[in-house]
């Protein structure tokens, strides 16, 4: 909501600078998000008069004025507006002025004749879209004074952020009650001093409220015979400079005390109405009316309109009706100002799509003791302004009338939540300047009965007393200090020590984190080969999503990284190794997750350690690895038919039978649904089965005193052998005897048989207890040597 | 004889003087030393002397043999020397050549300032804990004290699933789970994900919040502030003012917005705090007694505060980055800047 300086100041006295206005009001609770100096951006315009006016010689549209600016010679200054005429005044930019709209004033000649300056438009002043003309002046203002200084343009606007809880806050007597609080000084309510004429209302309206759950209060007056016409200047700047369009004088008057009180107000065409009455009551089924906007709305029985004899003509403190709007022709009207239900108000509007300055007001609620101070003031100055007179009394059905909230409030309590030691007089007289009433109930123990004013709805509890004394003493008064409390004894948590262990050591072997969005596309499971009954298919859907690139949950972490691939391809980034940890959406549950992306280029692509491509091992190392740092040891690795995968490149990671993850190479569809031009090997971890069996104690392993003894065995097997069965079968061979055994070489070739293999292992062998002989050893080897012949037909390679 | 021996050490000094290889020296060693050589011959003619001179010539003889045997020893060093020399010349590499960098990942700037938030929380003796990002309008709205009408849930544009279930819009929802799992004292923060339809150069539809909560029988507005203004100083540099201002949120009151002296202007005021010198970071407030309530804590028995942070927002004061969007496009070219 915009308030403007000056406007203020009508309300309440006080001597704070713009800043530090702001800056005050700030510090209450009402956050001033801009300021915006009104007649700056027009300083060197001048009121001028046009003296004489002549043809232009080369130019049928434009003519010469003699301008008149109170110095010693008239300006020439060359014009196209066509109402400009002798005599006229008119706002004058001067040579050197740069307009707010962009325009620099410079000496210049159109079609050779010179100009030296630029009679205005509203739309070149930026105060109006109005560029028919340009703008007319009063002729009583002296000529030759500053543009902004002549119309009262001088003003400072604030633009405040008025939160939920604060509806009173909604209007300047409101935002001035906040100064009062800082002050002390007092508020300065509008005279109002009506002349009604000797017809009683009672005789030509009546309201009725079928209602009265959502309509607590409804008044009316009657204003015959108004002139509907352009408001005075004064109005017109008052609404302008807080950003409210300007209509005609009856509604300008509403906005305006709207603006004032916070009060929406309704204007009608009191002869429009059926049976000239209003009926405030829900919608029947089927009704329809078009609103202000000349919008068709249909109403359903929950909406509560206000009708005359036979239909609605208002959706309650939404929006007035089409049919009965304030016209040129209107002679008469019906000025409605009443209270309505914040639900009911909010349903409503929501429903419609519809968001006014009055729906907005009586969402967050309205003091209902407003309803007559404003109808009066609108009342007073439509009398004023139209002409009109106003009938007798008024209209003020009121079947919500509430008690005063009276509230306990201990002072002692106010300290004890704040950490402050405030006397209660000090409290007392917070509570005095927000125009609270504070009544002592008991002396002995010191509490308040404080009565809460109308305006203060959002008053209920002592917390919410507690919050006002705070506020206005200031939070930057509160003292600060550190919790005094015991800490609660920590537990632990193996998914997050999982989590923190693995991220680490992915970062260590060079993948960059990657966070995605949670959302996806419901394509992504196609683009990555999912089988149509597959579970991970079974994604939530967003009721409102932004767009179909973010309307289901995802369910594996595979499609965005496949995604990150192809964005930073498309960017020339081709060495890709990312990883992400997040939550997937499945089955109702948020499973942690891993999963990562190798890609492109593994290396650093430079003399000496050239560009790579990564393979199904380098994928593999990184898993085996992030599941020993887990301290999990004993995974197998078992191919899968999951089709998102290359089929003869893929594992699925077991720990007994329970899957914990799944790698491999994407298969040459999913790549090219990702548009990327090389493989990409992916794996995905289920972090809780991870944390389920992770085990991060360490016992101390004594380091071997007696000497290893190494030995190297290349044996011949068919190609299709896994090269871990041999190794299975040295250890059992072995026993505690065998250390280690490494492979280190994978041979296929002219040098073995065709449809055979070669594998080459280091195998070190190690006694815990003594130095083993070359006998030994040998015995041993022999050992193994012919258990790996009769067991898998194993040839030593020679 | 003393003559031959004094001429074979001159001669064989004079010789070493001009070798100039290893091979050289070798071939000079078994001309003096060899079972041909001088020396040797010499020595084998030691036998035809007489008593008398046969000490006087054997020592002269030791004595150049062992001079001889040093001099030649020298020179082999000397030219050993020169040979390493030579070798560790042709052996020097062009320096400017690329260093063979180990790959090295490096954590999402996002996650780097969540890490610093919670590690500066938990010193402070704040327990992490975490939610669920599916939520109940129960948990996300209701029990925050911010029923179906109040024009508070303006204030949060909500994703909803087509279950009925929605996405959180703060991680404030797991204030009220972790209060029903737990008598106070309660002492946590709880980072994560949360959603609210806006996308714009400011705003993710999806972004991270920590929300901190501490319950016990006596906490202060007062510790709400040194907790937080604390928390100021270790984040962004010990010279940081912190100022609270009145603010709304439905489920804490009294309420406050913090602001920090601008990271920019130190205070001064410049375009990024809009010339106030300030700019905001976190909500926060004393739990409102109607949240109490709803997790059947004992509204007169236990006080407590809370509040949340944006993560994007407060890692952007560091980094600056004109559109936060730019967070998740995983660029590596962006990732690897932090
Ligand atoms: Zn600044």
């Amino acid at each position: 909501m915009n308030v403007t300086l000056n406007w203020l100041k009508t309300y309440i006295d006080f001597e704070f600078s713009a800043i530090e206005l702001a800056d005050r009001l700030t510090m209450l609770g009402i956050e001033v998000e801009s300021i915006k100096e009104l007649g700056t951006a027009l300083k060197g315009v001048v009121v001028g008069k046009v003296n004489s006016i002549r043809p232009h010689p080369n130019a049928d549209k434009l003519v010469l004025c003699q301008v008149d600016i109170g110095e010693e010679d008239a300006l020439q200054i060359v014009c196209g507006a066509p109402n400009a005429r002798e005599g006229m005044f008119a706002p004058v930019a001067t040579i050197g002025t740069d307009l707010p709209i962009g325009i620099s004033i410079k000496r210049t000649k159109l079609r050779g004749e010179e100009s030296h300056g630029m009679l205005c438009s509203e739309k070149e002043l930026g105060i109006s879209d109005d560029a028919t003309g340009l703008m007319e002046l009063s002729s009583d203002i002296p000529i030759g004074i500053g543009f902004t200084d002549a119309l009262g343009l001088d003003d400072t606007i604030f633009e405040l952020e008025i939160t939920p809880n604060r509806p009173d806050c909604l209007s300047l007597i409101g935002v001035a009650r906040e100064i009062r609080a800082e002050t002390g000084n007092e508020i300065k309510l509008p005279d109002v001093n009506l002349q009604e004429d000797d017809s009683d209302i009672r005789e030509i309206t009546s309201v009725t409220i079928d209602a009265s759950d959502l309509c607590p209060r409804y008044a009316a007056r009657v204003i015959r015979g108004v002139k509907i016409g352009e408001s005075p200047d004064w109005l017109k700047q008052r609404l302008e400079s807080v950003g409210i369009g300007v209509i005609n004088n009856i509604v300008d008057v509403t906005n305006f005390v709207l603006m004032e009180y916070g009060q929406p107000l309704h204007a009608f065409d009191y002869n429009k109405l059926g049976e000239k009455r209003i009926v405030v009551r829900r919608a029947a089924a089927g009704e329809q009316i078009t609103t202000l906007d000349e919008e068709e709305r249909k109403l359903t029985p929950d909406m509560l309109v206000i009708a005359d004899a036979t239909k609605p003509v208002a959706l309650a403190g939404i929006m007035g009706g089409y049919e009965t709007e304030i016209t040129g022709t209107t002679r008469d009207v019906l000025l409605e100002s009443a209270n309505f239900d914040p639900s009911s108000v909010r349903a409503t509007a929501k429903a419609l799509g519809l968001n006014t300055e009055a729906s907005y007001r009586f969402e967050r609620g309205v003091d209902p003791e407003t309803v007559i101070p404003a109808i009066d003031r609108a009342t007073q100055l439509i009398v004023e302004l139209t002409g009109g007179t106003v009938c007798e009394g008024i209209i003020d059905v009121y079947p919500g009338k509430c008690e005063l909230l009276q509230i306990h409030l201990r002072p002692k309590r106010v300290n004890f939540i704040l950490g402050t030691e405030l006397e209660a007089d000090e409290i007392r007289q917070i509570l005095s300047r927000l125009g609270f009433g504070v009544d002592t109930l008991q002396q002995q123990d010191n509490i308040y009965q404080v009565t809460v004013p109308t305006f203060r709805r959002d008053i209920t509890r002592e917390i919410d007393l507690i919050e006002e004394i705070a506020r206005v003493h200031g939070y930057d008064n509160i003292p600060t200090s550190l919790p005094k409390g015991d800490i609660p004894i920590p537990t632990t948590n193996t998914l997050d020590e999982v989590r923190r262990r693995i991220k680490h050591y992915l970062l260590g072997s060079g993948m960059m984190e990657a966070i995605n969005y949670s959302f996806c596309h419901p394509n992504c499971f196609d683009k990555i080969r999912l089988a149509g009954d597959n579970p991970l298919r079974d994604a939530l859907k967003l009721q409102n999503p932004l767009s179909p690139e973010m309307s289901i949950l995802r369910t594996t972490l595979l499609p965005s990284l496949l995604e990150n691939a192809q964005h930073n391809h498309n960017h020339q980034i081709d060495n890709i190794a990312l990883f992400e940890l997040s939550t997937v959406f499945l089955n109702g549950n948020e499973p942690a997750r891993i999963a990562g992306i190798l890609a492109g280029e593994i290396g650093g692509g430079v003399y000496g350690n050239p560009h790579q491509s990564p393979d199904f091992f380098d994928i593999k190392g990184i898993v085996e690895g992030a599941l020993e740092t887990c301290g999990v040891m004993d995974w197998t690795f078992a191919k899968t038919d999951a089709s998102t995968f290359h089929p003869g490149r893929n594992a699925e990671v077991l720990l007994g039978d329970q899957r914990i993850g799944i790698l491999g190479e994407a298969h040459p569809e999913v790549l090219d649904n990702y548009e990327l031009p090389y493989k990409a090997y992916l794996f995905e971890l289920d972090l809780e089965k991870l944390a389920a069996v992770a085990d991060f104690s360490k016992r101390f392993e004594p380091i071997p005193v007696y000497p290893s003894v190494l030995r190297d065995l290349a044996i011949v097997v068919d190609q299709d052998m896994p090269s871990d069965l041999p190794i299975d079968i040295i250890y059992s061979t072995g026993g505690d005897l065998v250390e280690s055994v490494r492979l280190f070489d994978v041979y296929v070739g002219d040098q073995v048989q065709e449809g055979k293999k070669s594998l080459a292992y280091t195998l070190t062998y190690h006694s815990a207890t003594e130095t083993l002989t070359d006998k030994e050893v040998n015995d041993l080897h022999d050992k193994v040597v012919k258990r790996l012949n009769q067991e898998l037909g194993a040839e030593l390679r020679m | 004889m003393k003559a031959e021996l004094e001429a074979i050490q001159v001669a064989a000094q004079e010789a070493l003087k001009d070798v100039k290889t290893a091979e050289a020296l070798e071939s000079l060693r078994i001309e003096y030393f060899g079972r041909r050589g001088k020396l040797t011959d010499v020595m084998k003619g030691m036998g035809q002397l007489s008593k008398d001179e046969r000490p006087v010539i054997g020592k002269l003889a030791n004595e150049v043999r062992a001079s001889l045997t040093d001099a030649f020893e020298a020179t082999k060093n000397a030219l050993d020397c020169k040979h390493q020399e030579q070798q560790l010349i042709t052996e020097s590499v062009d320096i400017t050549l690329p260093g063979r960098k180990p790959a090295y990942g490096k954590a999402h700037p996002v996650m780097q300032t969540l890490e610093r938030i919670e590690s500066i929380f938990t010193q402070m003796g704040f327990q992490v804990v975490t939610g669920p990002e599916v939520e109940t309008e129960h948990y996300n709205f209701d029990a925050l004290n911010t029923p179906p009408d109040h024009p508070a849930r303006d204030l949060h544009d909500t994703f909803y699933l087509t279950d009925g279930h929605l996405l959180r819009t703060h991680t404030s929802p797991v204030q009220i789970r972790a209060m029903e799992n737990q008598k106070p004292p309660v002492r946590i923060i709880v980072p994560g994900k949360a959603y609210r339809v806006d996308y714009d150069v400011s705003h993710t539809p999806m972004f991270h919040q920590v929300e901190g909560l501490l319950v016990d029988k006596h906490v202060t507005f007062s510790e709400l502030k040194g907790v937080l203004v604390s928390f100021a100083r270790q984040m962004f540099g010990d010279q940081t003012r912190m100022r609270f201002r009145p603010h709304f949120f439905p489920f804490t009151e009294p309420s406050a917005e913090a602001d920090i002296t601008c990271t920019v202007c130190q205070g001064k005021g410049c375009r990024s705090c809009g010339h106030t010198g300030w700019i905001e970071i976190l909500g926060a407030g004393a739990v409102d007694p109607e949240v109490f309530r709803a997790v059947n804590y004992d509204l007169e028995e236990v006080t407590g505060f809370a509040f949340g942070m944006g993560v994007e927002r407060i890692a952007n004061l560091q980094f600056r980055i004109p559109d936060i969007r730019t967070f998740y496009e995983n660029d590596l070219r962006f990732l690897r800047q932090f």
